[in-house]
């Protein structure tokens, strides 16, 4: 029987492999991809959580942030189109414009 | 009228900012016009002020966040009064003898925002309006300084900004504990001063608040070790700038001493007579001696400043009726003395842009009229009787003296001191005989800077001769501030200290 | 009589003020004349006061308005024209009357003729004040007064530049206006300690509340309040050891040192003892120690004036030592023996430096006696009142300082008080050759000034008439000894010789003629005939000590002025500057450079700010977790 735990486990792996991504990746495409799996990795949470207890704002928040991964993909992505053809380059290594 | 406070604190602030409409070459009138009227307003203020009554008068409340207990809350007694008149006073007579010709729309603009701020923490009554507008003031005075200073004019500004700044900050903290304390006793919230006056403290609590409010305010005051950004504001900042700051900025951290901590914590403020006491001597003495050394006019004056300050906050902690109330008397006198002096300094650097002593000498036979009303102002300086000095540093001397007499000998080297300097200043600019060709051509003073100096020296003198019409209120609501205190004590100690006069007026 | 009490008092303020009106401008004649007349009509009104006080025997007492009142203290204006103070209205108003009229002739030729007689007026006014008043605080505002016209009046000659000790012991005019300023200011603050005193332990400063409720004080308190307030007094009679300012002073002009620094501003210490007798009455032990040291200023001032060459430094050296005689007989308990000799000494001291002063016009400003000499011929009047004056000054019967300070000599032995006693003796011996050989050597022998061209002249026949008044009374005042006695013991405690004293008095008496007497005798033989210099008197020890003021002056700008500047530079630059605004600073500049070096952080690099995020989170969790942990 898979319980809440699996889910958590599965949900907590995947927000490492994203918090991995958002730590050593150095594409901000990459980073993008890693924030998605991290959020991605908290519906699984929600959702689960909502199922095990009966409650449905669980699942509730999960669509709220499904709605707002898709709106900030959405504008996070014009803007990284926007970056790339004026530096033509998405390294962030190479992006070090606001050094103190 | 009712609302003559709040008349008084925004009508400036309105008419400042009309001002960014007014046309450049109008704006020094329109400045001018405004200043007038608002000095109108505070003598009808004055007029209309029942002097028997010692309690707050012409009391606005209007609440601003009711559930933390903030309130628009503004008042007058005899201690607050003559100073929003001063102040009304003084950047009137500022304004008129102004000599500024760069960005002076600006400048108006900003005077008149300080004129606002100025009076509206002297006639605040909640601690979170008196917080904004005492550090509102720092915003133009940061400006006059920064814009309009000499050389070293973004220092000077920058420190006096930062260093009062933070000093005030841990005043907030101070009084945010103090509101905390009320909501935890009293179960509401409430930043009114009148409601915290009857708040009877456990000692530890007073002292930690005393020492929080005491660095707010003794940046401000100056007092010794916290004073070094005043010489450098003044040595930087325009004529104008000094003549506010000196006459009524500074008094905002005496009048604080009286406001919040005597009648908040009588028992932690009889605790720190001595400690305060020291600084304060420490001030006389050694900024009068620092004062002797200066080789710059403004300078002497500057730290002539501390060391008058240093009476005052002497005469604050005298715990009697006569020193406190001399005090008061004194803020008003120094404010009226320093300014004019300050005023007198600007017509010589105005014409010969330099404020060095070795640079003038036998300036009395060139400018008898400058030389007369210097002085004047000198001799109103060292505390001559008949003038307005003598009455606040007799009476400051006098109250000490029951707290401490080695203290009030050591403090009353102030006379001497004082005339050291200020003579020393006096024999190098003015006596002996035209040693620099340029200044054997400098014109006397002119009819508009006779016009911002001769009320002054009226005032100087019927004050000296004549101190009755505000020492009067100015002693009603110090012996009802003495009477609260007396009874608020927790200690017979303490209430043996706190010296009540035998007639009280009650607060009504 | 209410309205004589405010003519006297407020003639010389209305006459200040109109002359101050025209203080800018040029010489105006009427000026003065009106000065001189108002002046003029508050001596008049004074006598008037005198004999209306005589007659009914009380005071008049009057109130102006309220001045401070704050606390349980109230100070009024209010003035009281008693016995002491009418005698002393008297003498100031006449004195400054005739003063103001020398000074139409004296100042002649300056061009800031008016502003002098705004500030002359301005100080008889302020003298008034301290004389009439009712009160302490009162008496304190005069005290303050008469201190700045002081100042105003000696630095008159503002323009004249500094110069160096060795040509002009006091520098110049405006620095000894300060030095006068500042010593008075150190007395002031004694005076303010006494008045404290009283207050805190009496409720009032009001004269006849003070002295009525000092028998229920402790005994330390009035001995605390009577040396207070001598303090006060020492500064303006400039008593040992705050006497430098007085000769320095003689850079005023002529006038101002014959009215303020002989007659009346430096008897206002005398006049404060006499004033506040109760006090003093009251504390046998400071008044012994003022009569100590009333005395000995008589012969050290005395002992300074025998060698010295400046014609108005002897006269001050001289009036010096005569406030010690004052003193003396105040401490000694005689106190309208005190006043009379104020009195007399105001009239011929007075009279004797206007006498200077004529010589000084005619000498064009020459001070140094021994450049002049034989000028009786061409200065016969002036010789005549310098010659009476000197005469009344060494106690010369039957002129005026014979009676007053025959009689305080008595006083001393009758207290048996024998050391004061013979010094005082001597100094009546040293004071008779000291006036003589400044005479004779002004007037008399060789005319030394042809050497420097100077073609003397007599002063104008107005200021000459003007003097009379005062030479007369200079001659005829001793005569009034018992009548003056009669007026003021009404009020001031009488004092009596002895049987014993009394049946000496004829013999004491010669023993001070004789004294006086062989002072004149010596300074004829030594400088009747001209001066002979004797150098090795000159170079020797004691001649140098006495020339060189003891090196007192030496002594104070070597131990306190030069070192109060020093410290002052050491507080500024060192204290002030480096320790206390660099203690600021550094804190400022510890905040920059912690921002400083922190700022290599800002990388710029996304992906390093990330990394620094997570390591944020990995503490705070842990921080969380450890937290429970720990309770």
């Amino acid at each position: 029987m898979i319980g809440l735990n699996h889910y958590l486990i599965l949900s907590g792996l995947l927000f490492s492999i994203g918090l991995v991504g958002v730590l050593r990746r150095k594409n901000l495409l990459m980073l993008f991809f890693a924030t998605e799996v991290m959020l991605n990795a908290a519906n699984i949470a929600f959702a689960a959580a909502s199922h095990f207890y009966g409650d449905l704002t669980g699942q509730m928040f999960a669509f709220f942030i499904v709605a707002v991964a898709a709106s900030e993909v959405a504008v996070g992505l014009g803007l990284l189109i926007v970056l790339y053809k004026k530096q033509g380059t998405l390294d962030l290594d190479d992006l070090a414009t606001m050094k103190g | 009228m009712e609302n003559i406070l709040s008349v008084l604190i925004f009508f400036p602030a309105v008419a400042g900012l009309l001002g960014f409409v007014v046309d450049k070459n109008s704006a020094r009138v329109y400045g001018i016009s405004v200043a007038v009227v608002e000095f109108l307003l505070s003598l009808w203020l004055w007029m209309s002020f029942d002097g028997t009554n010692a309690g707050m008068q012409f009391v606005e409340i209007i609440p601003l966040v009711p559930d933390f207990g903030i309130s628009y809350y503004v008042g007058v007694d005899g201690i607050s009064l003559f100073i929003v008149v001063m102040a009304a006073l003084m950047t009137m007579l500022g304004m008129i003898s102004m000599n500024i010709e760069k960005d002076i729309k600006n400048m108006v603009i900003s005077l008149l925002f300080l004129e606002m701020t100025m009076i509206g923490v002297f006639v605040a009554l909640d601690a979170i309006v008196f917080y904004l507008f005492w550090e509102l003031s720092l915003v133009p005075m940061l400006y006059i300084i920064g814009a309009w200073g000499g050389p070293l004019r973004i220092y000077a500004s920058v420190k006096f900004f930062l260093y009062t700044f933070s000093g005030s900050l841990i005043m907030l903290v101070g009084m945010l504990f103090m509101a905390y304390l009320y909501q935890s006793i009293s179960g509401v919230w409430s930043f009114s001063i009148t409601d915290w006056y009857a708040l009877v403290l456990p000692m530890n609590y007073q002292i930690w608040l005393f020492l929080a409010f005491f660095i707010g305010f003794a940046v401000k005051v100056p007092m010794f070790p916290f004073h070094t950004w005043l010489p450098y504001a003044h040595g930087q900042a325009p004529t104008i700038g000094s003549v506010i700051l000196a006459a009524v900025l500074l008094k905002m951290g005496t009048y604080g001493f009286v406001r919040f901590s005597l009648p908040m914590f009588p028992d932690a403020s009889t605790q720190m007579i001595m400690p305060i006491a020291v600084l304060s001597i420490i001030m006389i003495i050694y900024t009068a001696m620092v004062a002797y050394a200066q080789k710059d006019i403004k300078q002497v004056i500057a730290y002539s400043s501390v060391s008058h300050m240093g009476v005052i906050m002497l005469g604050i902690f005298a715990m009697n009726a006569e020193g406190i109330g001399g005090s008061i008397f004194l803020m008003l006198s120094h404010g009226i003395v320093s300014g004019a002096l300050f005023m007198l300094v600007g017509v010589i650097y105005d014409r010969r842009h330099t404020k060095l002593m070795s640079e003038f000498g036998g300036l009395a036979s060139v400018m008898p009229k400058y030389a007369l009303i210097f002085g004047i102002m000198l001799m109103a300086s060292v505390g001559l009787p008949l003038t307005i000095g003598f009455v606040g540093e007799f009476l400051v001397l006098l109250g000490f003296y029951k707290v401490s007499v080695i203290g009030t000998i050591l403090a009353g080297t102030s006379v001497i001191v004082g005339a050291i300097y200020m003579l020393s200043l006096y024999k190098k600019s003015f006596f002996g005989p035209v040693t620099n060709e340029e200044n054997s051509k400098l014109a006397d003073l002119d009819a508009k800077e006779l016009v911002a100096l001769v009320p002054l020296v009226v005032i100087v003198i019927w004050l000296g001769v004549y101190p009755k019409p505000v020492l009067g209120p100015i002693d009603n609501s110090v012996k009802a501030l003495l009477g609260f205190m007396h009874e608020k004590a927790q200690t017979t100690e303490v209430k043996e200290i706190i010296t009540l006069s035998k007639n009280i007026k009650e607060a009504k | 009589m209410e309205k004589f009490v405010y003519i006297a008092l407020f003639a010389p303020l209305v006459s200040s003020l109109f002359a101050g009106l025209f203080g800018m401008t040029p010489k105006k004649m009427f000026v003065g004349v009106i000065a001189s007349l108002l002046l003029a009509s508050s001596f008049v009104a004074s006598a008037i006061l005198a004999y209306h006080v005589n007659l009914t025997g009380s005071g008049i007492h009057v109130t102006l308005m309220d001045w401070i009142g704050a606390g349980d203290l109230k100070i009024p204006f209010g003035f009281i024209v008693d016995q002491v103070s009418v005698s002393m209205m008297v003498v100031v108003t006449l004195v400054s009357t005739v003063v103001h009229i020398y000074s139409i002739g004296y100042m002649d030729h300056d061009k800031s003729f008016n502003r002098f007689f705004s500030y002359l007026s301005a100080f008889v006014f302020s003298m008034l004040v301290l004389v009439m008043s009712d009160n302490f605080a009162g008496l304190f505002i005069g005290w303050e007064g008469v201190g700045v016209c002081s100042w105003l009046l000696i630095g008159f000659w503002y323009h004249k530049p500094d110069v160096s000790p060795e040509i002009n012991p006091s520098i110049s005019p405006s620095w000894a206006a300060n030095e006068a300023f500042i010593v008075n200011r150190i007395a002031d603050l004694g005076m303010l300690i006494g008045i404290f005193i009283l207050y805190w332990n009496v409720g009032s400063l009001q004269y006849d509340v003070v002295f009525a409720e000092l028998p229920n004080l402790a005994n330390g308190v009035l001995v605390a309040a009577a040396i207070a307030l001598f303090i006060g007094a020492m500064g303006k009679s400039a008593q040992f050891p705050l006497h430098t300012w007085l000769t320095d002073a003689m850079e005023g002009p002529t006038p101002v040192s014959a009215l303020i620094h002989a007659a009346t501003m430096v008897t206002a210490g005398v006049f404060l003892v006499i004033r506040a007798h109760p006090l003093f009455m009251m504390t046998p032990e400071v008044s012994y120690f003022i009569a100590s040291l009333g005395t000995f200023v008589a012969i050290f001032a005395a002992s300074m004036a025998l060698v010295n060459r400046d014609l108005k430094r002897i006269i001050a050296y001289s009036t010096l030592s005569q406030l010690g005689y004052m003193f003396a007989a105040a401490g000694l308990g005689a106190y309208w023996i005190a006043l009379f000799h104020l009195a007399a000494h105001a009239f011929f001291k007075a009279l004797l430096f206007l006498g200077a002063g004529n010589v000084m016009h005619a000498m064009h400003d020459e001070l140094d006696i021994f450049k002049m000499g034989g000028l009786k011929k061409a200065m016969r009047w002036t010789y005549i009142y310098m010659g009476v004056a000197s005469l009344a000054l060494a106690g010369i019967p039957p002129l005026a300082g014979f009676f007053s300070k025959d009689a305080i000599i008595e006083t001393a032995f009758n207290e048996g008080t024998f050391i004061l006693w013979a010094i005082l003796v001597v100094t009546a011996g040293m004071t008779a050759f000291y006036s003589f050989r400044q005479v004779f050597l002004t007037f008399e022998g060789d005319e030394r000034y042809k050497e420097f061209g100077i073609h003397p002249h007599e002063m104008y026949k107005f200021v000459l008439i003007a003097l009379a008044p005062l030479g007369i009374l200079a001659v005829i005042a001793g005569f009034f000894q018992k009548t003056f006695q009669g007026f003021v013991t009404d009020l001031l405690p009488n004092y009596e010789m002895s049987e014993h004293t009394h049946h000496l008095a004829m013999i004491l008496g010669a023993v001070v003629l004789v004294f006086a007497v062989g002072g004149i005798a010596l300074a004829w033989i030594k400088y009747g005939k001209g001066l002979k210099r004797n150098e090795k008197v000159e170079n020797g020890f004691f001649y140098k000590l006495l020339k060189n003021q003891y090196y007192i002056p030496q002594f104070y700008a070597e131990f306190i002025s030069k070192p109060y500047a020093m410290i002052s530079e050491i507080f500024w630059k060192s204290v002030d500057m480096k320790i206390v605004d660099a203690t600021v600073d550094a804190i400022a500049k510890t905040i920059h450079t912690t921002g400083d070096s922190t700022r290599k952080m800002q990388t710029g690099n996304l992906s390093n700010y990330l990394n620094w995020m997570g390591v944020g989170v990995v503490i705070l969790l842990i921080a969380a977790a450890i937290t429970p942990m720990l309770g």
